[in-house]
């Protein structure tokens, strides 16, 4: 019963037109960054964090959640019509997506990614709401030893999905705990590494450097070349796909959504990695994975479901523990804090109305974005003409004024440029933005959770071995970080996505 | 078996196209950049106090954190020095792409913070707009101007009137 009050306390939030509103805003400007070239959801979010502030915690995340699943609809758009994925969780349709178009069957193949990212999202969020609340009384009992355990282990598996090189990623992790511990000491309040800065004693602040790394970097790297894009010049006709094309995408719907949301709590690239997965999967267990390329339902409805189911899972780990598992609930995670909400294991009952009212409104979005993304999709066909000629200037002005915005600083404008510098030399030498950023939001707490296990422990490391959870986590972290240097072990870490699917 | 691989990136266009094999010069450069760091972090967190294992004060996270940083630079620096090397791997860097179009943009906004609060918002912001339309495929005058002052509007409507964010007066005095 309990559990239907919590549900009527979701849909009250969630259905009030304040709320709705902000929840059509989200899914609207999602499905746009997802279509738009040159912006992904995460720069998008950091974009529009400032203007949530007048808002009430849970409209701002109502909006911000809207803007992430929003991407993943909006993304499919151009993989299918352009070639070209919108963001990096629908790369895989791309490879059957845009065969079906090039057919002639691009209207069955945006209906079916539409349908499928409902119907996965529709499932994740079911999973959500069961799997949350026993979770978030399994946390209660954790300790200091166990936050920081699991936020290492957190880190180690984001690292270990990482694409490329580990020492690389690792060392990405090690620069963002420091610029995490920047500013006054959480214990003793002194000033670190501040340079004698007024402006570094709150410490570096999230959303210039995501927006540097996510943002200016992504537009001076688009600058540099030009990039032709063909879009599909014949009209998108019959977007309900037949009963054979349903018959054919149901396993693949249903495969999806359940591998897409267990993926989807782990660290990492949840969503793009469940797409890759799916894919593999579906080509594994399918009667004719030669037809995989060459323009198949299934090669287009398994990886869309699995990337929308994994936005749900991804919930689980902030919402129950507080611990963001990508960059995307990193942003969450910040604008929750701005809002005075601390997520974790008590966020459930001290904050019901954000807690629920997030989980309704993304059953509300999903709704929404099917309205939006079938009969609208012409729209979408004209957005993606806009030249880029015209896009970046905006783009980069929109990123000025809302750095600026945050706190009315010009100093964050000068950090954003800085690490929109750093983000350009980091994709020329190889290295990723994911897990700085994550190590950035999570260096605080991890110190904090560090110190406190050493004082309960008098100094004593052995606090980490002998509580079951925490040691469970380490080891587990351990396995992950030595796994490369075992032979045979190594290898499969690298072909996991890539080589089964090209 | 492709030697290169095409990365995606956030925006989903191909871009940044990495081949591990021309990467040893590049790994060389970056892993003693990151050593740099690494060391600057340890004497910094040194020079915090480090504290006790009872009671680590503020520098322990820093001082560990960059022996840590100063390892895996190594590691990297190993790595790279046994990578076979390929000729003009640098200069891939620069050649076939646009850089000094980056390099102008990057310019560009670094002057536009510094101009920002003197200029005033509106000020600065057409100025930029404008340089912005004309520099990578330049359009025509009256489109960029029209264009930037057009924009600049929106944004101050969206930002200043609608969201109620100061933004800096400037010798325009609006804002």
């Amino acid at each position: 019963m309990e559990f239907l009050n919590y549900l009527g306390i979701g849909f009250s939030v969630a259905l009030q037109p304040v709320n709705l509103f902000y929840c059509f805003v989200g899914v609207f400007i999602g499905t746009l960054v997802g279509v738009l070239p040159g912006i992904g959801p995460v720069g998008a979010m950091s974009l529009l964090l400032p203007t949530t502030f007048k808002a009430s915690p849970e409209a701002a995340i109502i909006m911000l959640a809207g803007i992430y699943y929003g991407a993943m609809y909006g993304g499919s758009t151009t993989s299918i019509l352009v070639n070209i994925p919108g963001e990096a969780a629908s790369v895989v349709t791309c490879l059957d997506g845009y065969r079906m178009a090039r057919q002639g069957r691009a209207g069955p193949a945006l209906g079916i990614a539409a349908f499928g990212s409902f119907i996965a999202g529709t499932l994740s969020i079911l999973g959500l709401m069961f799997l949350a609340p026993p979770l978030s009384q399994l946390a209660l009992r954790f300790g200091p030893p166990e936050y920081f355990t699991l936020m290492v282990l957190g880190l180690t598996i984001l690292i270990y999905l990482a694409h490329g090189s580990m020492p690389k990623a690792l060392i990405m992790a090690a620069f963002g705990l420091v610029l995490g511990l920047i500013g006054l000491d959480s214990i003793n309040a002194r000033p670190r590494f501040t340079f004698g800065k007024m402006e570094l004693i709150d410490g570096v602040g999230l959303v210039p450097i995501v927006m540097g790394l996510f943002g200016i970097s992504e537009v001076l790297l688009n600058i540099e070349q030009t990039v032709q894009r063909d879009i599909l010049k014949a009209r998108v006709k019959g977007l309900l796909p037949t009963a054979k094309d349903w018959k054919d995408a149901t396993g693949p719907i249903a495969r999806g959504s359940f591998l897409g949301f267990f993926l989807g709590i782990l660290p990492g690239g949840g969503a793009v990695i469940s797409s890759f997965i799916s894919y593999a999967v579906e080509k594994r267990v399918s009667k004719h994975p030669e037809r995989f390329g060459t323009g198949t339902i299934e090669g287009v409805a398994g990886p869309e479901s699995a990337n929308n189911a994994a936005t749900g899972g991804a919930f689980i780990p902030l919402m129950t523990l507080g611990i963001p598992p990508n960059v995307i609930m990193a942003m969450l995670l910040g604008a929750l804090m701005i809002h005075g909400v601390t997520p974790g294991p008590l966020m459930m009952k001290q904050n019901p109305n954000v807690f629920w009212g997030v989980i309704v409104s993304m059953y509300i979005g999903n709704i929404m974005l099917l309205i939006l993304n079938l009969p609208l999709i012409t729209i979408w066909v004209q957005v993606l003409k806009v030249p880029y000629k015209i896009l970046f200037p905006l783009i980069l002005l929109f990123c000025l004024i809302g750095v600026y915005t945050v706190m009315n600083s010009v100093f964050d404008i000068y950090i954003m440029l800085f690490f929109g510098i750093m983000g350009y030399l980091m994709k020329k030498f190889g290295y990723e933005g994911a897990p700085l950023v994550l190590a950035f939001v999570l260096g605080p707490l991890m110190e904090n959770n560090l110190r406190k296990s050493l004082i309960i422990s008098q100094g004593d490391f052995s606090i980490f071995f002998v509580r079951p959870l925490a040691a469970a986590s380490l080891i587990l972290a351990l396995f992950l970080l030595i796994s490369p240097l075992i032979p045979g072990l190594g290898k499969k870490r690298r072909a996991i996505p890539k080589e089964e699917v090209l | 078996m492709r030697r290169g691989k095409r990365e995606y990136g956030k925006n989903g266009s191909e871009k940044g196209l990495i081949f591990e094999a021309g990467m040893k010069k590049r790994d060389i450069i970056s892993s003693l950049f990151w050593m740099i760091i690494g060391i600057g972090v340890c004497y910094g967190g040194y020079n915090l106090d480090l504290g006790t294992l009872n009671d680590p004060g503020s520098g322990f996270m820093f001082f560990w954190i960059g022996i840590i940083m100063i390892g895996l630079s190594l590691i990297i620096l190993l790595k790279a020095i046994k990578k076979t090397a390929v000729a003009g791997e640098l200069k891939i860097l620069w050649t076939e792409i646009r850089w000094k179009k980056v390099v102008s943009i990057l310019i560009a906004l670094l002057l536009y913070a510094y101009i920002f609060v003197p200029l005033g918002f509106i000020l600065s912001t057409i100025l930029l707009l404008i340089f912005l339309f004309k520099a990578v495929e330049p359009q025509r005058w009256s489109w960029a101007i029209l264009g930037a002052i057009i924009s600049t509007f929106a944004a101050y409507g969206l930002f200043h009137l609608w969201l109620k964010s100061p933004l800096p007066k400037g010798i325009l005095g609006i804002g």
